[in-house]
């Protein structure tokens, strides 16, 4: 009985912290020693950095602050507006217009930048004028815009499948490559969705786009081609095996710096300012694991990850079930936390779970970040839903309600993964064999 | 070595936990005489912040550069030997440099629902989630240095093919003894390559987490002083 009440005080000291509002990193820390203090008589302080400097000097890691420093090189150059110049010309003969440009834009933008917000901010500064502009209903745009920017921890490069790869000691290779179908999956979803509005409510159409010629459209497209380049080397260099994940992100740094020289966008300024963010936001990530990785020591003395593994397993659940339980309890994580606190802080007790039920975990990682991912457009605590409020200067509740019909598609992707596991599962299985991981 | 030695005559969870809460509380009551004392102080640690800040961006370039040669020996036939644990060497540097200055920035996520109910809470469950954090982040720091000295004391070697010039070891030896012992160190140095012992990448932690606990102890001070938190968050990337 007592091991009960030690668990209710480890819960009780873990919603306490973050619901007041210490920071999530330094959170994790204090929970995990109160569990070394209650459940064990190792010394938790001692335990405590040999955990987190083995996590913290891990080579898996260094993916990340690279990932996230080649987005914030390619979010200051003039990538956005190239992007919407070179799409438009193809998006305006679909039902439904420039408004595909949105998710097209975010799509590709994804495949560079491995963060939401980051895909959220480049792609909707330049497609909220010109969409407003031209006169399609405020709510698509900034609903599908919402929706779509998701789209950026789904497609590779991922900062989510990173830290949930180095959480669970997976090739973040492997996850990245699961993430590209489903990824390309849920955009056309979000572009059927867009194609339903133009049949159904046809009122709100805008004014058809003048015509243009092929040869103009040709030639406007080359605007893309820098970005596509871009996206080849990284996906294409981890595909063929040329190179590990941490090395794709690297190559993908140079290319972003070149591209940005090309642009003339490249100066002192722009290169220690998105140098200094990088280590800014790759600290603030870091920060989250090392609490994380010590959290889960300390939970694996509390005994609560094999309990509750062992309860799912005796409940006999079909892993449908359990899916559908997890879904819901990511989304109200989602809720309060942000996708990559949410992922560390639940793997060590949902990592014993899977695997018990017989659930892939490379799927699982692709389910994971589909769940996430919502919890980004929906309130109270929606990261796209404060960028998108500093943007549009709309209310959160006004963003959020546009943001519904997308959080519907993205529980419908999470259908069609269960029915189709092979969506996630069949590139990682067919790549070529990589360096190391 | 115990936990918490005496320091002076006092138990060292004194000097590191109590002495800064005393110093803390004496700052709200005081707060015109601590502005005036504190001003220049706080522009002092705000450069610090940044330089600290620097340094971390420097090692994102190595991991890059690390990688990039990594590749590029990989290509030639060349074998660059301990390149992950490098690269792993400047990861945790660029993390742990990088800690307070992304404080101050606002980088660090935390869950705000109850923060910004009234201002009631903007400051007083601010404060007390920064006297929280400044706690662990004490615990965290004071763990990292003891750590550090065990792993020197005990000569702890890496678990890699990591090697580097003995004259590099003497150059941090220096750092952390005594200017009159330096002569010996160098009379000591060979030109061998010797297997990277621990404690010398483990610098960062021990440096970096002591930066956090001083800048969430400061942040708190100022937040009571002022009445209002410096921490501004930037556009989010």
């Amino acid at each position: 009985m007592t091991e009960f009440y030690a668990t209710v005080i480890f819960l009780f000291v873990l919603f306490a912290l973050l619901g007041s509002s210490v920071w999530i990193g330094l959170a994790l820390v204090g929970v995990a020693y109160v569990g070394m203090e209650l459940f064990t008589a190792r010394p938790a302080g001692d335990a405590m950095i040999t955990t987190i400097w083995t996590g913290a000097s891990s080579w898996t890691l260094t993916a990340l602050p690279l990932f996230i420093w080649m987005g914030e090189i390619l979010y200051r150059t003039r990538l956005s507006e190239d992007m919407f110049r070179g799409l438009s010309p193809w998006m305006r003969w679909l039902p439904g217009g420039l408004l595909h440009t949105n998710i097209a834009g975010c799509t590709i933008f994804a495949a560079v930048s491995g963060s939401s917000a980051a895909t959220l901010t480049t792609v909707g500064k330049m497609s909220i004028p010109e969409l407003r502009e031209r006169g399609y209903p405020e709510y698509m745009i900034i609903g599908t815009l919402a929706g779509a920017a998701t789209l950026g921890l789904m497609i590779p490069p991922s900062l989510t499948l990173i830290v949930y790869g180095v959480s669970i000691n997976e090739s973040i290779t492997k996850l990245f490559l699961a993430g590209v179908i489903p990824g390309l999956v849920l955009a056309g979803l979000f572009m059927a969705y867009i194609v339903a509005w133009y049949y159904i409510k046809k009122d709100q159409r805008p004014k058809p786009e003048p015509a243009m010629s092929l040869g103009q459209m040709i030639k406007e497209s080359r605007f893309l081609i820098p970005v596509m380049i871009l996206v080849f080397i990284v996906i294409g260099s981890m595909y063929f095996g040329w190179a590990t994940a941490t090395e794709a992100a690297a190559v993908g740094v140079i290319g972003a710096l070149s591209l940005a020289f090309a642009q003339r966008s490249l100066n002192f300024k722009t290169f220690t300012a998105s140098l200094m963010g990088a280590t800014r936001t790759s600290a603030m990530i870091a920060l989250i694991l090392m609490g994380a990785s010590f959290l889960s020591l300390s939970m694996g003395f509390t005994g609560l990850p094999r309990a509750l593994a062992g309860w799912i397993d005796s409940l006999d659940l079909s892993p449908v079930v359990l899916i559908a339980a997890l879904t819901v309890f990511y989304i109200i994580l989602g809720m309060f936390l942000d996708g990559i606190s949410s992922v560390v802080l639940t793997m060590a007790i949902v990592e014993p779970m899977i695997r018990q039920a017989g659930i892939d975990v490379i799927w699982f990682g692709v389910f994971v970040v589909v769940v996430v991912e919502m919890a980004q457009v929906t309130p109270p605590i929606g990261f796209n839903l404060f960028v998108l409020q500093g943007m549009t200067k709309h209310e959160i509740s006004y963003i959020s309600r546009t943001a519904i019909p997308m959080v519907g598609l993205m529980i419908l992707m999470v259908a069609i993964l269960v029915i189709w596991p092979e969506l996630a599962t069949w590139l990682p299985e067919n790549v070529r064999n990589t360096p190391n991981g | 070595m115990t936990s918490w030695p005496d320091f002076l005559g006092i138990p060292l969870w004194f000097w590191v936990f109590v002495l800064p809460s005393i110093a803390t509380v004496l700052a709200r009551f005081f707060r015109a005489k601590a502005k005036q004392i504190l001003q220049p102080v706080w522009r002092l640690l705000d450069r610090l912040y940044t330089a600290s800040g620097v340094v971390a961006s420097i090692f994102m370039v190595l991991i890059l550069l690390i990688i990039i040669f990594q590749m590029m020996a990989r290509w030639s036939g060349v074998t660059f030997e301990g390149s992950t644990e490098f690269a792993g060497y400047a990861m945790a540097a660029t993390s742990f440099f990088a800690l307070a200055h992304a404080l101050g920035h606002g980088a660090h996520i935390r869950v705000s629902i109850l923060l910004n109910l009234n201002q009631f809470t903007r400051l007083w469950l601010n404060a007390f989630a920064m006297f929280i954090a400044a706690i662990t982040a004490t615990y965290f720091a004071r763990y990292a240095i003891k750590t550090n000295f065990l792993s020197e004391m005990l000569n702890d070697r890496t678990q890699g093919q990591d090697q580097i010039p003995d004259w590099l070891l003497s150059v941090f030896e220096m750092t952390v003894t005594a200017p009159w012992h330096w002569g010996q160190i160098w009379a000591n140095t060979s030109d061998a390559w010797v297997y990277t012992p621990v404690w010398v990448p483990q610098l960062p932690m021990s440096i970096g987490t002591t930066l956090l606990a001083i800048a969430l102890w400061d942040h708190l001070v100022r937040l009571l002083v002022n009445g209002e938190s410096d921490i501004k968050a930037e556009t989010v990337q």
